[in-house]
């Protein structure tokens, strides 16, 4: 049902609560004083009402941004940041911002349904019957696998121990935003040259010069809140002074576009460029230079990258200048078959500025982070086509969106006997699902992130609900609790949790012995403070510094990146944008705010040089055919002339081409993971970026939805 | 209204200044404006016919030949000018400055939408709603009651967030003192990631915003046309100081 609300009916309906002046003065509530105003009161010149504020935890991506929500007679008004959380300092983003979107959004899954597969048709289930289907699922542990997303650390426990003490396999963590950083090579990367078990922080804050190979740090890597307020600070440092930025990437991001110089360097020479940098810098401070860097030769490493040899030596003596420098790690870098030593290479350069620990340099985080890498998922796809799945649980992630067609997971999903869902949209692999018992909206639900990238110090971040849930949803850790429970076995005793809130209790009770921004004697206290103020953590920054030598003595083998064939096939850049992990994409303010680069609305496209296009006899808005090399998949789009972009590439974003996910979202654009190589790099970790295309005029042309002139950047077409 | 109140509202001038050496283009002041003032999305098909009613655009304009090519965003929105080019020609009155906030106020019931005033701003700031956009429920939930939401006919625009100046001089009355700097944030400003916009009163010369039009790297948006703008902008380091 939809109905449309005019200016008339609604300030009738806001005009119940205007009281002007008893809310001024504060006595009594305003339902005793209700009066009818006249339409020529605008409701901006007078109170209609007292908000409430909720603090919780942003679920839009896995960053854990704390945020505040205005309510108004239970209903979500508007995101605002939390100002005293220590990942964002009360800021948000786009699509932080348009949360309410999703939580009343009219394609919502209203209540547990069972489906057919491959159509959209469902009969509606009750409560009892979806427990008991988990219930049934949870049975045989060897046959049962858990696919989860990035958000919400608090099932991702509940499951993990639900896995451990029950004897199922490690449940596996996906989601695209993790799979474009490289997430899982910078760990490993991590582990192996700085010997942490974590991400790092990169205190670009406190740094004069940033190296970036490829790291979005102002629109997804990693936390880009925490890392725009780095921004920010490096370029407004105490007595005027001004941070310098260098990007290394084929295609300008925003983050290239806002650095001083952009370096257009051939796709997955990333690591030769890092270790060119760093033999000059190292050669300039004399003494002998690391193992790590000596053997690379710079002639080379300016002939495949593509830049001089001159700028090379400039910008390396800016590097190794007595700046502070750091060098950071882009999705571009690691996401090739080259990516860990590459990760390697360029946090090797923070190792020879010797900036590890340090102001401006590279730090610890706290605690574990559980991210599954591709080989886990293609381990998952392999037992499935093996017939050894019967039950398939998915939730928060959107795997046949997500993953390349040629991992075969839609295929595989065919073997498993049942498949279930706890989607709240109606996306694409809800469609190929047995079963979806749809948990909370992000604004209605209980839970925590732990706080692992983009914070200084300690934290936890907890969700809780700020409006009561719409629709007949219930939370999917209830949901595996409420089936523990009623199975009554051998897993019902070991698992001791009644429900989510009572999981979450037991859970956040260490948290009361630690020093942090509050304290409380006994877990009630603990949990009025710990969702009041959305969380929980240290006082003050508390960046802990890492011990013992980092070897640089050891050899790294880069080979040399792949060329494109000059006019015939192109690099395929894939970058995510404000639709994250494309769940985004039904979220109609998240479709109407612009693209920052192409302002392009509503749709997606594929960026080509304008030199590249006049070659190939290509136009703005026609429509081409993009073509995996090494593979028979394709995807049509639709042409946008970038001037930023090497001639050699292409670059089309993630997060559009849903054929599900509501109305919204269906039929717009295209999804580049289709045509991404499905090949894994030494740390398992997706090589989506060596993925080559050939590109095909159709013939068809449809125009963008562009917000700059009608004429485009390079005049009439 | 009380004495407070009144006095209060005699020394307001509000003003915006935007940082262009740390606005990164990323388009969050965009989404909040338009989620905190009930702003209507308007689909592909009208969004391609130049129809989008953000009130808010960024400005992308590319420099440069590749290699050496960038773009340069700068945030537009009404400039809340002392000399507005589109009062004058509304016939109706529904464009005109307020004497309290010193903005630009549309009085959307008085708007018969004749679009003068679109069609003589200098900066394009305007947006008309040429329908009545729907909203399909449940999603109407979040619509702010503080903002009205418009009907078709009617011309809008940044309002500076007038709801929350209101808010916060009705706040500092019911405190008993005197609105202080930083009382009142523009749904923009409140997001911004790298708080790149400021928003104060520019008749207190202690305000960060009239510290910050002191600046030497401060301009005003066409400024020969005479519009007197409130809005500042301040350079960006890559077209200011080479």
């Amino acid at each position: 049902m939809t109905e449309k609300i005019s200016r008339r009916d609604f300030l009738k309906i806001s005009g119940i609560g205007v009281t002007a002046a008893t809310v001024i003065t504060g006595c009594g509530p305003s339902s005793r004083y209700v009066t009818r105003q006249a339409y020529a009161n605008m409701p901006e010149y007078n109170q209609t009402g007292v908000s409430t504020y909720y603090a919780t935890t942003c679920k839009e991506c896995p960053a854990g941004c704390g945020l505040i929500v205005r309510t108004q007679e239970g209903r979500a008004i508007k995101v605002e940041g939390n100002p005293e959380h220590p990942v964002n300092k009360g800021k948000v983003c786009s699509r932080g911002l348009t949360t309410v979107q999703g939580v009343y959004n009219p394609d919502r899954i209203t209540g547990p349904q069972k489906r057919t597969r491959g159509s959209r048709t469902f009969t509606s289930l009750d409560w009892q019957a979806a427990i008991n289907t988990v219930e049934e699922g949870l049975k045989n542990p060897q046959k049962t696998a858990f696919l989860l997303g990035l958000q919400s650390d608090h099932l991702y426990d509940l499951v993990q121990e639900i896995s451990e003490k029950g004897g199922f396999g490690k449940p596996v963590r996906y989601g695209t935003l993790g799979t474009l950083d490289g997430r899982s090579t910078l760990l490993r990367a991590t582990q192996e040259l700085y010997g942490f078990d974590q991400i790092p922080f990169f205190d670009m804050a406190n740094a004069d010069v940033v190296f970036s190979f490829g790291a979005h740090f102002l629109e997804t890597w990693l936390s880009p809140l925490a890392y725009s307020r780095g921004f920010r600070q490096l370029r407004k440092q105490p007595f005027g002074k001004r941070g310098y930025i260098v990007s290394f990437e084929a295609r300008q991001s925003l983050s290239s576009a806002n650095a001083d110089e952009w370096i257009p360097i051939k796709p997955g020479s990333e690591g030769q460029v890092a270790l060119a940098i760093g033999k000059i810098a190292a050669t300039k401070a004399g003494g002998a230079t690391p193992t790590l860097f000596a053997d690379v030769n710079l002639n080379d490493v300016s002939q495949i990258s593509g830049i001089s040899m001159e700028k090379l030596l400039q910008l390396s003596e800016l590097f190794g200048s007595d700046n502070k420098a750091i060098a950071l790690p882009g999705g571009s870098a690691l996401t090739t078959k080259n990516g860990l030593d590459a990760a390697k290479a360029i946090l090797a350069l923070n190792v020879l500025v010797e900036n590890t620990s340090q102001p401006g340099g590279v730090f610890p985080t706290f605690g574990e982070n559980h991210t599954s890498d591709f080989t886990a998922v293609k381990a998952l796809i392999a037992k499935m086509n093996a017939g050894e799945i019967d039950t398939l649980f998915i939730h928060g992630s959107n795997p046949v969106f997500e993953l390349p067609a040629s991992a075969g997971f839609q295929a595989a999903l065919k073997k498993v006997k049942t498949v279930i869902s706890f989607c709240t949209f109606e996306d694409e692999t809800v469609i190929e699902s047995d079963y979806v018992f749809p948990d909370h909206a992000a604004l209605e639900s209980f839970g925590y992130q732990r706080v692992l990238l983009g914070s200084d110090r300690e934290a936890y971040s907890s969700i809780q609900p700020v409006v009561a849930p719409i629709h007949d949803t219930k939370a999917t850790g209830d949901v595996f609790l409420a089936a523990i429970l009623a199975s009554g076995g051998n897993l019902a005793s070991v698992i001791p949790y009644t429900d989510e809130v009572d999981y979450l209790h037991k859970t956040i009770t260490p948290l009361i012995e630690k020093e942090g921004s509050y304290s409380a004697g006994e877990l009630p206290t603990f949990w009025s403070k710990w969702l009041q103020f959305g969380g929980w953590w240290k006082t003050a920054p508390e960046l802990s510094f890492s011990e013992g030598v980092i070897n640089l003595d050891q050899k790294l083998s880069l080979s040399p990146p792949q060329s494109a064939k000059e006019g015939e096939t192109f690099h395929l850049v894939s970058f995510a944008t404000q639709m994250g992990d494309g769940n985004g994409a039904n979220r109609p303010w998240l479709q109407e705010t612009p693209d920052p680069m192409t302002t392009v609305t509503w749709n997606s496209w594929i960026e080509i040089h304008p030199k590249t296009a006049e070659q190939l006899g290509i136009h703005d808005d026609d429509i081409v055919e993009v073509k995996s090399t090494n593979g028979d998949f394709s995807v049509e789009a639709i042409v946008y002339l970038y001037p930023a972009i090497r001639p050699d590439t292409v670059a089309i974003p993630f997060g559009q081409g849903h054929t599900a996910l509501g109305r919204f979202a269906e039929g717009r654009g295209c999804n580049p993971a289709i045509v991404w190589s499905s090949e894994v790099n030494q740390a398992g970790d997706l090589a989506l970026s060596d993925t080559t295309v050939t590109i095909k005029p159709t013939g068809k042309r449809r125009p963008l939805a562009r917000q700059e002139s009608k004429e485009g950047v390079y005049g009439g077409h | 209204m009380t004495e407070l109140l009144a006095k209060e509202a005699q020394d307001e001038k509000w003003g915006m200044v935007i940082d262009l050496d740390i606005c990164s283009g990323c388009q969050a002041c965009v989404t909040a404006c338009s989620m905190e003032n009930n702003i209507p999305f308007v689909g592909e098909d009208e969004m391609a016919y130049g129809r989008g009613m953000q009130w808010m655009r960024i400005r992308r304009y590319w420099e440069g030949e590749y290699p050496d090519v960038m773009p340069d965003h700068q945030p537009m929105l009404c400039q809340q000018c002392g000399s507005a080019p589109c009062e004058p020609v509304c016939p109706v009155f529904a464009t005109l400055h307020s004497e309290v906030e010193k903005i630009n106020l549309q009085v959307y019931n008085r708007c018969i939408g004749t679009r003068y005033c679109a069609i003589n701003c200098p900066y394009q700031a305007r947006t008309f709603n040429w329908f009545d956009y729907e909203i399909p429920a449940p999603m109407n939930s979040y619509l702010n009651p503080d903002v009205t939401v418009r009907r078709r006919g009617v011309m809008e625009k940044c309002t500076f967030c007038v709801q929350r100046i209101v808010k916060g001089r009705q706040q500092a009355s019911a405190e008993g003192r005197e609105m202080e700097d930083g009382d009142v944030t523009p749904a923009c400003a409140q997001a911004c990631p790298t708080d790149a916009i400021t928003f104060g009163n520019l008749s207190d010369p202690e305000s960060r915003v009239s510290k910050m039009v002191r600046s030497d790297r401060a301009y005003k948006e066409l400024e020969n046309l005479g519009t007197e703008p409130r809005v500042t902008y301040l350079k960006g380091g890559k077209s200011y100081g080479g």
